[in-house]
């Protein structure tokens, strides 16, 4: 038992033992049990949970191996995400006879998304903004120094919008850092960096590579960066520390010709930005129509962590950067 | 007349006579309105009188072994109308115990069908006569009835519910079952025994379907060696009264149609809530699929109303109806430090022969939610005092957290396994892990022996396997 809690302490012993092996000083605890006693409830509520069933003994997180899942394991939201990740209501079987499915048993990526996931969308209380983006100049931009760019060799680039994307996001989470922070039960946590999430879907799952620190780094070493982490990470060749964590993320979806979606907020991540396809559309310009290429992006927030109007700045700050995309190099 | 009451409880079955109980001693003036019988269907038509008819059949069991005990006797033989009088007899002690515990515990007992005419307000019908009764707090305790589908219906004489299958005036030569639950079970279990040929029909793969996966096989396996016929994964598409037979058309697994006559058929599909009579919309109070829609504290949503038992859902036990009473009481009351609801501490017990008990998850759920399980396993055959019984068939399985060590399920079928179960159900409640159940002390010899077993086999120390 740990050496702090010398005192006679009202607990049971499964959260005894579930407290020594997480490491916490039961004494600390509220019970609410009868007559206060401490239960597996309080003391599964008064830590973050680790990433897995099974996986108790592992000293740290961050120890995990690419299989367990895509999502950042460090901050795991809620304890029993095991339990609710597992389907509500009777098993699906129940309604279909044997030879009229195939069963596809969970791998470790598929119940790590659903019990990530299924905690999020159950304890963060999500709300969405959406705007629209011109993408006219960053497109001009964007040829342009694609043209400019070796074709051969380590100093080789061809920039995607979605690099510009990541910049932009980056750049906007500097300047309203209230989006770039992390929730806990006892403070937020605002980030000073901004390490960029980037959704990659696998035939397997789906995972989200970060880009540390992008804030600080030019296009052409995103672009590298966003596609050798994209194949390693189809390869399943990534470090765990190159997706766990992160400060934010992006979902694009654009490229299926997607218009517009809400996504899934990844904790520690306190939002995500879900980006649709660039589409010519008709707007209205002066009175006049006119043409323009226009990406909707819809941003998912964490109440609990920033507010409506700060997440309003976020996109005011994101759409800045992508209509006027030479503000991204000042 | 209007009467007045701090909370109104509707139906007196083991919810509804619990909650009445625990609001009175909670200093509420509370009434409970009863349309039919104090006690419910517990008392009534279901656990108690059931589990006299079983403990009849158990002992006619006994009587074809006497030889094994080295007794003689001729020609053994039974009064099917005593057993069912008998049965009766237990059931009529218990209601009129509940009557005594309402006036002990000063709770006014109203006959009569009650009636939303708006939230917190009845009416009551009796006789013909009407009055009006309101309360602060209404707890919804009005319980169930047999389930039928369109096509599967009791008309009383042939196709009987558990209601007639309980006070039937002869054995029937030919019984189908409809549905493998534990109503079903036990149905097919004392009728089996009593000498009737009985076949079971069930839907899914298994017997018993709730139960975990090994004891369904354990039990088919026992059904079978009794001469039980289980069509499982088998449905009756059509029942029809013939004169003084019944014939059903039974879709078997693979498809093909079978026709069968038998001399009775008990509908055994599950049951629906007694919702329809009670204009609940009066109230604003929802349900879904024939049963109140609640929260974990047994609130209906509407504020105030409670709603508890058989009418609010399964698991559809007596058991769950009491801890449900006690807890709206204690809501209503305003309570400090409840717990809700939590379903995987509610045990299930089935009466059959061999008996079947379990608590908290199967091994196959425990997996499907994520845990790591080390699971242990001991048979009846190893335990000196099963032997001694001459009831050496059976097993006790443990499933365990392999991290936590918290006894996540218990899983029982042999005799006497209902009995046991709260063992396992103190453990869970208690949050005992392996080490404080291996620690135990069990008596010498008795069948709870099998328990330490079983958690001991979890973790490869089992000492007489
Ligand atoms: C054959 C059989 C065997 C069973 N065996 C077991 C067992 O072994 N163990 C176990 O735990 N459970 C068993 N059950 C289930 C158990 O009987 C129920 O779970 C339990 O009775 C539910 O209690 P309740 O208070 O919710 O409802 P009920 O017991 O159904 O009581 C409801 C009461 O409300 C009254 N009522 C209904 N509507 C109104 C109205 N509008 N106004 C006034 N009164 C009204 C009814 O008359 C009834 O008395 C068995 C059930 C059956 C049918």
């Amino acid at each position: 038992m740990n050496a702090i809690s010398t005192g006679r302490v009202f607990a049971s012993p499964l959260a005894r033992r579930i407290a020594a092996q997480r490491g916490l000083d039961i004494a600390q605890v509220t019970g609410s049990g009868p007559g206060g006693r401490v239960v597996k409830l309080d003391v599964e509520n008064a830590i973050p949970p680790l990433p897995k069933a099974g996986e108790v003994s592992r000293p740290h997180p961050k120890e995990a191996g690419m299989t367990e899942g895509s999502l950042p394991a460090a901050t795991a939201p809620a304890p029993k995400a095991a339990e609710s990740a597992a389907a509500p209501g009777p098993d699906a079987r129940l309604y279909f006879t044997k030879e009229a499915y195939t069963e596809i048993p969970h791998d470790s990526m598929r119940k790590s998304i659903a019990k990530r996931l299924t905690a999020s969308k159950r304890d963060i209380p999500h709300y969405y903004l959406q705007i629209d983006c011109e993408l006219d100049a960053l497109m001009k931009l964007r040829a342009d120094l694609n043209a400019k760019a070796p074709k051969d060799g380590p100093a080789a680039f061809k920039l995607s919008v979605n690099d510009f994307i990541v910049k932009a996001c980056a750049l906007a989470l500097i300047r309203v850092p209230e989006v770039n922070s992390s929730w806990t039960e006892t403070a937020l946590l605002r980030h000073k960096h901004a390490d960029v999430g980037v959704a990659v879907a696998l035939d397997f799952g789906l995972i989200t590579p970060i880009v540390a620190k992008a804030e600080g780094k030019g296009l052409a070493d995103i672009s590298r960066e966003v596609k050798d982490l994209a194949d390693r990470a189809k390869a399943k060749k990534l470090k765990p520390s190159e997706f766990e964590g992160g400060t934010f993320a992006i979902s694009n979806l654009g490229m299926f010709g997607i218009k517009d979606f809400t996504a899934v907020i990844n904790p520690p991540h306190a939002a995500i930005l879900a980006v649709g396809a660039g589409e010519q559309r008709p707007v209205v310009k002066n009175g006049a129509v006119a043409q323009a290429t226009i990406m909707t992006v819809r941003l998912s927030c964490d109440h609990r962590v920033f507010d409506g109007a700060t997440g309003a700045r976020w996109l005011q700050a994101f759409k800045g950067f992508i209509e006027d995309p030479l503000t991204m190099m000042l | 007349m209007t009467q007045s009451f701090d909370t109104i409880v509707i139906g007196g079955g083991p919810g509804g006579y619990v909650a009445a109980i625990r609001c009175t001693q909670l200093g509420l003036k509370t009434a409970v309105i009863e349309r039919e019988n104090m006690g419910g269907i517990c008392l009534n038509w279901g656990c108690i009188p059931t589990k006299a008819l079983l403990r009849s059949s158990e002992i006619w069991h006994l009587l074809h072994r006497l030889k094994e005990f080295g007794f003689e006797a001729d020609n053994p033989r039974f009064n099917f109308g005593a057993i069912i009088q008998r049965s009766r007899k237990v059931a009529a002690q218990l209601s009129n115990g509940v009557k005594f515990l309402m006036k002990k515990h000063k709770v006014t007992v109203i006959d009569g069908e009650a009636k939303f005419s708006a939230p917190g307000q009845l009416t009551v019908t009796h006789k013909g006569a009407t009055a009006q009764a309101t309360a602060k707090s209404i707890i919804i305790a009005t319980g169930a009835r047999a389930r039928e589908l369109p096509h599967l219906k009791a008309d009383g004489t042939l196709i009987w519910t558990y209601r007639e299958a309980m006070v039937a005036e002869a054995l029937p030569k030919r019984l189908l079952v409809i549905g493998s639950g534990a109503i079903g079970i036990e149905f097919a279990s004392f009728y089996r025994t009593l000498g009737s040929e009985v076949t079971v029909v069930e839907v899914m793969d298994r017997v018993l379907p709730v139960e975990d996966e090994e004891i369904s096989q354990l039990a088919a396996k026992a059904f079978i060696k009794q001469g039980m016929t289980l069509m499982l994964g088998a449905s009756v598409e059509a029942l029809e009264p013939k004169g003084q037979t019944v014939s059903a058309r039974i879709k078997l697994k693979d498809g093909k149609i079978e026709n069968q006559e038998f001399d009775r058929a008990i509908l055994a599909i599950g049951i629906t809530g007694n919702t329809e009579t009670l204009a609940l919309d009066k109230a604003g109070i929802k349900t879904d699929r024939g049963h109140i829609v609640i929260n974990e504290w047994c609130e209906t949503g509407v504020p105030g109303h409670y709603a508890i038992g058989d009418v609010a859902g399964a698991p559809w036990l007596a058991h769950k109806a009491m801890h449900e009473g006690v807890l709206a009481a204690e809501r209503i009351a305003g309570v400090k430090g409840l717990h809700p609801m939590d379903v995987s501490k509610i045990p299930g017990c089935t009466y059959c022969w061999p008996q079947v008990a379990s608590v908290g998850l199967t091994e196959a759920k425990a997996k499907a939610a994520g845990h790591k399980v080390k699971v242990g396993r001991f048979p009846f055959i190893g335990n000196g005092k099963a032997i001694a019984l001459g009831d050496s068939e059976g097993l006790v399985k443990t499933v365990f957290d392999a991290d936590t060590g918290e006894l996540l399920g218990a899983h029982m079928i042999g005799a006497e396994v209902t009995e046991l179960i709260q063992g396992y159900g103190i453990a869970r409640t208690l949050e005992a892990t392996e080490a404080d159940l291996m620690a135990t002390i069990f008596p010498h010899p008795t069948l709870s022996e099998m328990m330490h077993e079983a958690v001991l086999d979890a973790y490869g120390k089992a000492l007489h396997i």
